[in-house]
């Protein structure tokens, strides 16, 4: 017997080997514990934990029952399972263990293919187990007797004694199980029962009170209570059950029960044997009925795990308000109204209380129409308690997704039955087809409401008698036998409206005789009802559960994404006013960009947890298991699937603009990638599994920055503070900076974005984080269109060998250039802030005012102004560079502030005069920081400060860059529709990023001194000192430091050029075709090539396109990668200067500062390094010693 | 099918589909224009019911195929099934209720983007009986919807004491941005309702209609000025539950 069942087994694995039982967990791969759940309707916290072959005996009657006796009645092969908590045997050879193959856990065999309860057998709550015992027997055979609880209810405690007289009238349940299999297993498998009995004795309370409010413990009460009064069983008892009960035949099926149930236990204790399976496909008695849904459904299981959650439920919400309660009341008083229990308050009122607990233990579902029907079908059966259970059984277990909010379910399960239709009735459905009828339009309401609403009620019943043994197929093979019954009429059925009345008129006329005209008096005694069943079950017993699973895989996408493309027309639709200023495309891509980070967010949620699981040693623990025990199989976060979840936290978030904008992308990451490479093939929806690697958080994609900018742009688009943004939010957000192109429009933006506490002030620190924003914004480079300026072209025409303006130059430059124009900013923030106390003012009363007008009257006036001004900076710098020293910042500031003549500026004096020789910087750092702080007011803490608007206003205004940054860059910068990965810069989203970033602790040289500035200078402002936020102290004395800048873009440039020299391959085309894909390298090129002439410019050309199309990419790449070896020393030295090394991390904040800016550093210069030769490697050394 | 006893008109069928909030009172509206009935507790719609009415215009009738959707937010994603070749839809709202107008509008624009081309949209804002506008007292007043619509519309005005919410103007203004046609209707006292589907009968294209089944094709000429002339004189018909192989159970009981 056994071999053979193991041999029907493996049969059963090569012929389905993809048999899926649901589709809820993972889909294809479904956990051993989902299957297991599934086939004996466990509630979720049960796994699979030990099982063991092994024959059932079950003495033929209790009566007898005795030693004796044992080898006379029943014996069945099988399986016996152990959980947390719970014994299962099943006939069903279906292995859980997790060396188990899945097609061992799947392969079904039985009535519900895995459904449900299948087979034979018993599942007993451990709790019910009253004693086992281990048998002395022969042939060392390893036999077990388990006693059970069975009767409990009747058992008080004092009664003890009394149990042995009662015998008679409760009879102890004693089973023998035989298990098969090495004796170690067994050992095992005792040890795990001993346990788990162990564990489960608290438990036997909670039995007995759940046990209490089942029917059959009424009916076979012993003689003494007969007046006992019953349990609950429906609003049946007091308004009479559906039907004519003699019709019915209600007695008789009762006596049936009754010594049924009295022979293989009741309730939980019941013992599943052939008996059973019959018994319910004649139809259940009106009083057991709900009993026996209970128990065949599983709900009863759920009862027993938390016994007053519906009690609790009722009285911890009572009196709150909800969507879910309005949608009930509407209709309550349409719900079985032709059923007199629904017309009177008693009814209504179980009614509503039932579903309204539900909503709120599931707000998720919440209330879906159809919902009232099916409880109201059940209350007439069964208490409100049960009722409750047995719905959450419904919607989590036996039609998932049917209620949900967008009840892809039933739309799901209307595509599979559609399918089967085709399958099994091709001929009706050509018909179908070709009259453009729609099937679901007929059939989505008996799915929905479970037949309930479609068929006369007694009938619906009997459907839902079957329907909860064997789970959801019967709703399937029903419909599919009304259509067959009724196919020829249907055949002539041209439109909906003609389908749909023949399917009503067959429906009113279920009670009738199926063959009317029928000699035979049996047959004519044959009803169409039961006509219908046997059609059903008989020919389409070839619906089995597995059937169904697999159809559902099979739609499932297609279903979905129906789903989704018109929740995604609605929602876009419905996006408000703000919504407009945006492209339609544009917010479709928002759209599943949103959805994307959420859905994909949760699957690696999931799946991190999941390999943590796994990651756990040995097979887990009760406890562990029971803690684990994942929310039940429901599936999340696909937006077809319902609202999982629509609102994104701050991390969402994060990766959302990482997705989007370079500048969101960390530089840092802190934990190793994958190669992007791998996964590009990947799909968007079903693919993490596809590796084992453990999952960074931020899966394949790059991690994004965490940048107090990214803070301020998040509360500011979270309008009702609730910590995270609705769909909505977003897309106001961004409507706002994309939307208007309008400069002014930015610009006020920005500074509302700093502007903390709404006064329309900015303070010091606010005016550091802005420019920490501009540089954060910046440090990938800037995109949008920014037009070569005055300022570029002196800059181009400084440049060494500058006799072509035309080439790439002033484009590629402008990156470094903006950190000029930051600096700039900063410096004129301080030059034109207002001081919180007048008397705090530095130039003197007065003077401000005044020159800020005039300032303002100059920049009406000559709009020129300041891009002479810039010109003349960019001179100085440019001068700066042809002397090759750095040693004039003095005068070039001293020049500027000349220039512009604002108040005096505060800063320039405190610049620490520069010096080549590095031995002498510490030194006059410590001088500096000493002078600066007395010097420059401006950083005094003790002098308050802000700018206005209008201020910052200005200062954005006069600097071309800037303004250009505001006008174009910044709202380009989120590349909504395109995203960066999809574009040729996508290696921009790969590690080398952080190559890539125009910073100042980029641009090798400047790095070491700005961080020596940073020390001098912003070490007078407090903030300036704390450890990792580096850019504060280089923000602080970039007033200082601007031809540092310079200097070090001179620098790149000759490096650059001399890299252009040695790589230099003529013929090959120019730079200007090349994708702008890690653009802050090419500038390195084209500027070489724009200042070593013709030559330079070919070679270019040949360096450029290497990092284009042509696959010199690798080159490139690997020679930088080596370079970031050898500079790894040299970062390591740098990183020696201690907090010098934290600081200029510009672009990798916080933490990761000092790693990051080493990397940063090196990979900077790594290209530099590589084609500069021995002397840009002498620099680079030179500056890092410092 | 044309009618074996009698075809003297030229007739043609209609799919029409009602769409609009839970509980504005969509089946009502079907049931009242279908039965001439009323039911204060309307069991909900489980996906969509399906009933059909003709409406008898002087040149030609029209067989409404009438889906009547379920309202509840959630069903939102079966109505593309519904609406699906529809040549009509009845858009309703409960003028007590703003935000039903707001889901209103919603409707008409999914319908607009993804329905049938030319499909004749009707705006409807349903229980005028609970609004202070005389003109909704009567129910047997067979008047153009011009009156109507003018007598509605001056009352929008005072609109103290009622249940109004949703002024007569600025849905009307909404209804002519869109093209939609526009009614204010009580289900309760049957106020408009008529006129809703007659107005939408005149206002099919000749063209868009199916040579209806069993029907000769449309062959006069509608002179679709008068509204008011055969509505209400339509057939209460619910969809008939004999069987669909009697031609004269399906149609001949018409006319």
């Amino acid at each position: 017997m056994l071999n053979l069942s193991s041999f029907v087994q493996r049969a059963q694995q090569l012929l389905d080997p993809t048999q899926g039982l649901n589709l809820t967990d993972s889909d294809k791969n479904p956990s051993k514990a989902s299957l297991f759940q599934n086939q004996f309707r466990l509630p979720a916290s049960q796994h699979p934990l030990f099982e063991i072959t092994a024959e059932l005996t079950i003495p033929p009657s209790n009566v007898t029952q005795g030693e004796k006796d044992r080898d006379r009645g029943y014996h069945y092969a099988g399986k016996l399972h152990l959980s947390e908590s719970y014994l299962c045997f099943s006939t069903t050879p279906s292995s859980f263990l997790q060396s188990a193959s899945t097609s061992t856990a799947s392969a079904f065999t039985g009535q519900t293919h895995g459904g449900g309860p299948s087979g034979n057998g018993f599942t007993f709550p451990l709790c019910s187990i009253r004693r086992v015992e281990r048998l002395h027997s022969q042939n060392f055979q390893f036999a077990l007797a388990i006693t059970t609880w069975n009767g409990i209810a009747q058992e008080t405690g004092k009664d003890k004694d009394a149990a042995g007289k009662d015998k008679k009238d409760t009879k102890e349940q004693r089973i023998t199980i035989q298990l098969a299999g090495p004796r170690v297993s067994c050992e095992r498998f005792c040890d795990g029962l001993k346990k788990g009995l162990r564990a489960g004795v608290g438990s036997v309370g909670k039995l007995k009170k759940v046990v209490a409010e089942c029917y059959s413990e009424y009916l076979l009460r012993p003689e003494d209570k007969k007046t006992a009064t019953p349990p609950d069983a429906g609003l049946g008892m007091l308004f009479r059950y559906p039907g004519d009960p003699k019709k019915l035949r209600d007695r008789a099926k009762m006596r049936l029960w009754a010594e049924y149930l009295r022979d293989n236990g009741r309730n939980v204790t019941l013992i599943r044997q052939p008996t059973f399976h019959k018994l319910i496909r004649v139809g259940l008695p009106n009083r057991l009925r709900g009993e026996i849904w209970e128990l065949t459904s599983g709900s009863v299981y759920l009862r027993l795990e938390h016994p007053t959650l519906y009690a609790e439920t009722l009285a911890k919400f009572e009196g709150q308000e909800s969507l879910a309660i309005d949608e009930i009341e509407k209709d309550l008083n349409r719900s079985l109204p032709e059923y007199p229990g629904f017309q009177s308050e008693e009814g209504i009122g179980r009614l509503r209380r039932v579903l309204t607990a539900y909503s709120w233990v599931n707000a998720d579902v919440g209330y879906c129409q159809a919902m009232n029907i099916v409880v109201a079908a059940l209350l007439i059966y069964m208490s409100e308690a049960q009722a409750f259970f047995l719905l959450s059984a419904l919607c989590d277990r036996l039609v998932p997704g049917y209620y949900s909010t967008t009840m892809y379910g039933t739309l799901l399960d209307q595509k599979v039955f559609e399918s089967l239709v085709e399958r099994t009735m091709p001929i009706l459905w050509e018909h179908l087809v070709r009259s453009d009828v729609q099937l679901s339009v007929v059939s989505l309401p008996w799915f929905l409401s479970l037949y309930v609403n479609s068929m006369p009620l007694v009938f619906a019943f009997r459907v839902l008698d079957v329907f909860f043994v064997e789970g959801p197929k019967v709703l399937f093979q029903v419909g599919l036998a009304i259509l067959r019954i009724n196919g020829e009429e249907l055949l002539d059925a041209a439109d909906d409206g003609a389908f749909i009345s023949v399917l009503k008129s067959y429906f009113a006329r279920l009670d009738e005789s199926a063959h009317p005209k029928s000699e035979n008096p049996k047959l004519r005694a044959v009803t169409r009802f039961q006509e219908l069943m046997v059609v059903a079950f008989k020919e389409f017993s070839g619906i089995t559960h597995s059937s169904i699973v697999e159809l559902r895989l099979k739609n499932k996408d297609a279903v979905l994404n129906n789903i989704e493309s018109f929740a995604k027309r609605t929602a876009i639709r419905n996006l408000g006013p703000d919504s407009k200023m945006l492209s339609t495309e544009e917010l479709g891509a928002l759209y599943d960009k949103f959805y994307g980070v959420l859905y994909e967010r949760q699957q690696r949620d999931h799946i991190i947890q999941e390999q943590a699981r796994r990651a756990k040693p040995n097979r887990p623990r009760a406890g562990e298991a029971a803690a684990n025990g994942d929310d039940h199989n429901v599936e999340k976060g696909r937006v077809g699937l319902g609202p999982s979840t629509s609102l994104m936290d701050y991390d969402a978030f994060r990766e959302f603009l990482a997705g989007m904008a370079k500048w969101a992308i960390s530089d840092s990451p802190s934990t190793p990638r994958r190669d992007n490479s791998t996964d590009k093939d990947r799909s968007f929806y079903n693919s993490f599994r596809k590796s084992d690697v453990l999952m960074s958080p931020w899966g394949a994609g790059p991690e994004p920055a965490d940048h107090e900018f990214l803070q301020r742009l998040f509360k500011m688009w979270d309008v009702d503070s609730s910590s995270a943004l609705t769909l909505q939010n977003v897309v106001t957000g961004l409507a706002r900076i994309k939307g208007k192109r309008d400069i002014m429009g930015a610009i006020n933006y920005f500074f509302e974005l700093h502007d903390d506490d709404g006064d329309g002030k900015v303070d010091r620190e606010g005016i550091l984080r802005m420019s920490e924003a501009l540089l954060f914004l910046s440090r990938r480079g800037l995109e949008g269109t920014l037009s070569p300026s005055n300022s570029t072209l002196t800059l181009n025409n400084m440049a060494e060998g500058a006799n072509s303006p035309q080439n790439e130059v002033p484009g590629q430059t402008v990156n470094e250039r903006f950190l000029g124009s930051v600096s700039a900013f900063i410096r004129r923030c301080f030059e034109y802030a207002d001081p919180d106390h007048p008397r705090n003012h530095y130039s003197g009363p007065g003077d401000r005012a005044q020159s800020e007008e005039d300032l303002l009257g100059d920049e009406l006036a000559s709009p020129d102004a300041f891009a002479i001004d810039d010109e003349s900076d960019e001179e100085d710098e440019d001068d700066l560079l042809t002397m090759d020293s750095p040693a004039h910042s003095p005068r070039t500031t001293a020049t500027r502030v000349v220039d512009q003549a604002p108040p005096p500026s505060i800063h320039l004096n405190s610049a620490p005069p520069l010096s080549t020789n590095n031995s002498d910087m510490s030194d006059r750092r410590r001088v500096s920081r000493a002078q600066s702080e007395r010097a420059n007011i401006a950083l005094d803490p003790s002098n308050p400060l802000h700018i206005t608007l209008p201020t910052f206003r200005m200062v954005v205004l006069a600097d071309e860059l800037l303004e250009q940054f505001f006008e174009s860059s910044f709202p380009a910068s989120f590349h909504i529709l395109e995203g960066i990965g999809g574009s040729p810069g996508g290696a921009g989203l790969s590690p080398t990023a952080a190559s890539t970033l125009t910073t100042f602790s980029s641009l090798g040289m400047g790095a070491g001194r700005a961080v020596g500035a940073a020390l001098g200078g912003g070490g007078g402002v407090p903030a300036a000192a704390a450890g990792g936020r580096g850019l504060r102290g280089v923000l602080d004395n970039i007033v200082t430091d601007g031809m540092r800048v310079a200097a070090e873009v001179r620098r790149r440039m000759e490096e650059a050029q001399k890299e252009l020299e040695k790589n230099a391959l003529p013929g090959q085309r120019v730079g200007e075709d090349e994708e702008d894909e890690e653009e802050e390298d090419v500038p390195g090129f084209e500027r070489g090539s724009g200042g070593g002439g013709g030559a330079g410019r070919s070679g270019g050309g040949g360096s450029g396109s290497g990092g284009g199309a042509y696959g010199g990419d690798a080159e490139r790449r690997s020679v930088r990668s080596s370079d970031r070896d050898l500079l790894a020393g040299a970062d390591a030295e740098a990183s020696d200067v201690g907090p010098v090394a934290g600081r200029v991390s510009v672009g990798s904040e916080g933490g990761g500062g000092g790693g990051g800016g080493g990397a940063v550093n090196g990979s900077g210069s790594g290209s530099a390094g590589a084609g500069g030769g021995a002397g840009a490697g002498r620099v680079v050394g030179v500056e890092f010693d410092g | 099918m044309a009618d074996l006893a009698n075809a003297p008109k030229p007739s043609s069928s209609v799919k029409l589909v009602l769409l609009g909030e839970a509980a504005v009172g969509k089946s009502s509206l079907v049931l009242r224009f279908v039965n001439n009935d009323f039911q204060e507790n309307k069991e909900p719609t489980i996906g969509a019911a399906f009933l059909t009415q003709k409406c008898n215009l002087p040149t030609r009738t029209i067989k409404f195929e009438i889906w009547d959707t379920a309202g509840q937010e959630r069903f939102a994603s079966l109505a593309p099934m519904y609406y699906r070749n529809a040549q009509a839809a009845l858009v309703v709202y409960d003028l007590t209720k703003p935000a039903s107008l707001v889901k209103a509008k919603h409707w008409v624009a999914e319908l607009q983007r993804q329905a049938s081309p030319g499909i004749v949209i009707a705006l409807v804002g349903n229980k005028l009986d609970l609004t202070n506008d005389e003109s909704t007292s009567t129910a047997t007043t067979a008047s153009a919807e011009n009156s109507s619509e003018g007598g509605a519309e001056s009352n929008g005005a005072d609109d103290s004491g009622d249940a109004r919410k949703v002024s007569t103007d600025e849905a009307k203004t909404y209804a002519d941005e869109e093209g939609l046609l526009f009614f204010e209707t009580s289900a309760k006292t049957g106020h408009n309702v008529t006129e809703v589907f007659t107005a939408i009968a005149n206002a099919i294209p000749e063209t868009s209609l199916k040579s209806a089944r069993g029907g000769a094709g449309g062959g006069g000429a509608g002179g679709g000025g008068n509204a008011a002339h055969g509505a209400g004189r339509s057939e209460e018909q619910r969809v008939n539950l004999n069987g669909p192989r009697d031609p004269n159970a399906k149609e001949g009981c018409a006319c």
